[in-house]
């Protein structure tokens, strides 16, 4: 997570917006300390409701720069984003896949093949840049804890797209395992050897499949009127004068 | 604080209690309504589609109840008022954001237009069994605000009340309505911005660096800040100290949870709003509230003709529950009578505030309809000519009960 950090503050400064500006709900838990570094506003809200907690922040200010983190982002969040992409609702939503529900040993999840569960999982994944991509979303990627600098100029970008963005970021879950440094080390070799850029591939060809290269890269980079901007447009159509457009520009 | 003036409706009306719940949430300043539609509260929600963004609100249908709720708790904390419409089986799914909500304590307001339940239960008609589901529905220890409009006019009044004791407690406010208030349509007086008294956000305006946000004044409450300040909020729906930090020890859980409960319990009352009439010299006391207030005044009017000393008590908030009220009047009076639209909710908040004291009869309704005010009037009648003690709550037989259970009742080939 530490490197997935780094490169996510390193975006931020890339893309030269005030860290003030950017909230953060996630249902990640993350350390005190480490909110204080990268200086947003940070709400650790209930599993899976961070896209539309996310949302509320949005159309409350439209001003806010929101990044929600997501965990559990295809199972109780499932429903908020495939909306959340349809209303193209500006957020920028980092999914962090950790191949484990954290701490929670050997459960089989909806978003990879390969969990450690005790008897691996039979169930199919979701491909989740495909499932964003056909849902509405305007810029998707994916990218793993050892492609810092990538990941870092994708949040960057991302921060000054307008509209749903989602960033998958494979990454391990330290929390789970025993010996923090040698897992790390392990999977960041692992995805050094199992690995490849192809930046622009189609999202529908990039699921990660067992004992296949896994597919990292910008996937979908488009442009579609937001949620608030075609509220405006529909409301001042109807309503005229009588109708104040909502958060101005920064909608 | 007076309402603004582009947010006030100002003029008279015949409207039904959703509309002017919605009218009201409006004048309260309320700026982005987030629900999904579920009958009976539809028309509060389609009321403030409709005239929201005209006055500078923002509706959005969510794709469900949890999406609705985070959505209004991500809206107060980016600083603006919020609130969410709801019945049934949106209400349950909405329990894990109360508890949350309150837990961040995040001024709120959420409008339950009751129907019949459980489950799916009967969803064009009225009833009253989400009393306790708003007080206990989510887990762990908190305490919230309910209150409970009996008309159109009230559905108005309260609703920019909920938002003011919301903001004043920092706290989530249930307005349990139900589908007759809801749909009981009547004329709904909205006056000038300048008669509307709001009160404003508790924001805090110190130096950013010294900012605790859940630091409480004096009133046990602490003052709110809002994303995108440069306050560096950490706010979490774990046990926190005054930082927001998270915290896993016995003594700030005593210390944190303890508050959380105490803001509302010792700021009673200063909340509590209760309607009461003829209670002096009483000896049965009709205690309602919400719809079977209204029909209550048919029974006890009818009650009087008979000669019988009946008050009524009418529970415009019935959370934090009236207990020194109740606790008052079982030293005094003979026996307490309860209407309500379920079998027994608020009735035991009033047999637990009787220790003993009073008799305390129920009258149950099992929804889709209201109580018929002869039932009413022969409760007070037979709690006033009775002479003995009895423990417990006394059901009364009504006669709906009796047509379905004595005389048998078949379905329809």
């Amino acid at each position: 997570m530490n490197s997935i950090i780094s490169a996510f503050s390193k975006g931020i400064e890339k893309s030269g917006i005030d860290r003030k500006k950017i909230s953060m709900p996630s249902d990640v838990p993350f350390n005190p300390d480490v909110v204080k570094a990268l200086g947003v506003d940070y709400f650790q809200i209930p599993r899976g409701r961070a896209i539309a907690f996310g949302t509320g922040l949005k159309l409350g200010n439209p001003s806010l720069k929101v990044v929600p983190v997501a965990g559990d982002l295809m199972t109780l969040g499932g429903n908020h984003f495939v909306h959340g992409a349809r209303r193209n609702m500006e957020l920028l939503i980092i999914c962090v896949n950790s191949f484990v529900y954290k701490k929670i040993a050997g459960k089989p999840i909806p978003s990879t093949q390969s969990a450690f569960s005790p008897y691996s999982t039979f169930e199919e994944p979701f491909n989740f840049p495909h499932l964003g991509n056909s849902c509405g979303a305007i810029y998707t990627a994916r990218w793993t804890a050892l492609h810092t600098e990538e990941l870092a100029d994708s949040v960057a970008e991302a921060l000054h797209k307008h509209g749903l963005s989602v960033i998958e970021v494979l990454a391990p879950g330290p929390n789970y395992y025993t010996d923090i440094d040698s897992i790390e080390l392990e999977l960041l070799k692992f995805y050094h050897e199992n690995s490849t850029i192809k930046n622009n591939e189609d999202p529908k060809n990039v699921a990660i499949v067992p004992d296949e290269k896994i597919i990292v890269g910008k996937f979908t980079d488009k442009e579609r009127p937001t949620f608030i901007d075609s509220y405006n447009v529909q409301h001042s159509k109807i309503l005229g004068d009588k109708f104040t457009p909502h958060g101005g520009k920064n909608g | 604080m007076k309402a603004s003036p582009t947010d006030v409706l100002t003029g008279i009306y015949y409207i039904d209690g959703d509309v002017a719940a919605g009218y009201g949430a409006l004048a309260a300043g309320c700026k982005l309504v987030a629900g999904y539609p579920i009958t009976p509260s539809t028309e509060a929600f389609e009321a403030m589609c409709r005239m929201g963004p005209q006055v500078g609100t923002v509706f959005i249908q969510m794709e469900d109840e949890f999406g609705s709720i985070s959505a209004v708790l991500g809206a107060v904390w980016s600083g603006v008022k919020s609130m969410t419409i709801t019945s049934g089986p949106g209400y349950s799914l909405m329990m894990e954001s109360i508890g949350f909500g309150a837990m961040l304590e995040t001024p709120f307001v959420l409008l339950n237009i009751q129907r019949g339940g459980p489950s799916t239960g009967v969803p064009t008609k009225t009833g009253q069994a989400d009393m306790m589901q708003s007080r206990w529905g989510s887990h762990g220890d908190y305490e919230l605000i309910a209150i409970s409009p009996d008309s159109p006019q009230e559905m108005f009044d309260y609703t920019i009340k909920a938002f003011n004791l919301a903001e004043k407690y920092r706290c989530p406010v249930m307005i349990m309505s139900d589908e007759c208030v809801g749909h009981m349509t009547e004329k709904v007086v909205i006056p000038e911005a300048d008669k509307i008294e709001i009160e404003p956000r508790r924001f805090y305006k110190g130096p950013p660096e010294k900012y605790l946000p859940f630091s409480p004044d004096p009133d046990l409450v602490p003052k709110i800040a809002k994303a995108g300040d440069g306050l560096g909020l950490y706010i979490t729906g774990r046990v926190h100290d005054e930082r927001g930090y998270p915290v896993k020890n016995e003594e700030f859980k005593a210390k944190y949870v303890r508050r959380l409960v105490d803001k509302i319990r010792l700021n009673k009352d200063k909340i509590i709003e209760l309607k009461e009439e003829s209670t002096d010299d009483a000896d049965v006391v009709v205690v309602s509230y919400g719809i079977s207030s209204r029909v209550a005044v048919k029974g006890v009017e009818i009650a009087r003709q008979k000669g019988i000393k009946v008050g009524a008590l009418r529970l415009v908030t019935v959370w934090p529950f009236p207990d020194e009220k109740i606790i008052d009047l079982a030293k005094k009076v003979k026996a307490f009578v309860v209407p309500e639209i379920n079998y027994g909710q608020i009735v035991f908040d009033v047999a637990r505030c009787c220790h003993g004291q009073a008799n305390v009869v129920l009258i149950p309704h099992g929804g889709a309809g209201v109580h018929n005010p002869l039932d009413i009037s022969d409760a007070i009648e037979s709690a006033a000519k009775e002479d003995k003690k009895i423990e417990g709550v006394v059901e009364f037989k009504t006669r709906l009960e009796k047509i379905v259970f004595e005389r048998g009742l078949k379905f329809k080939e």
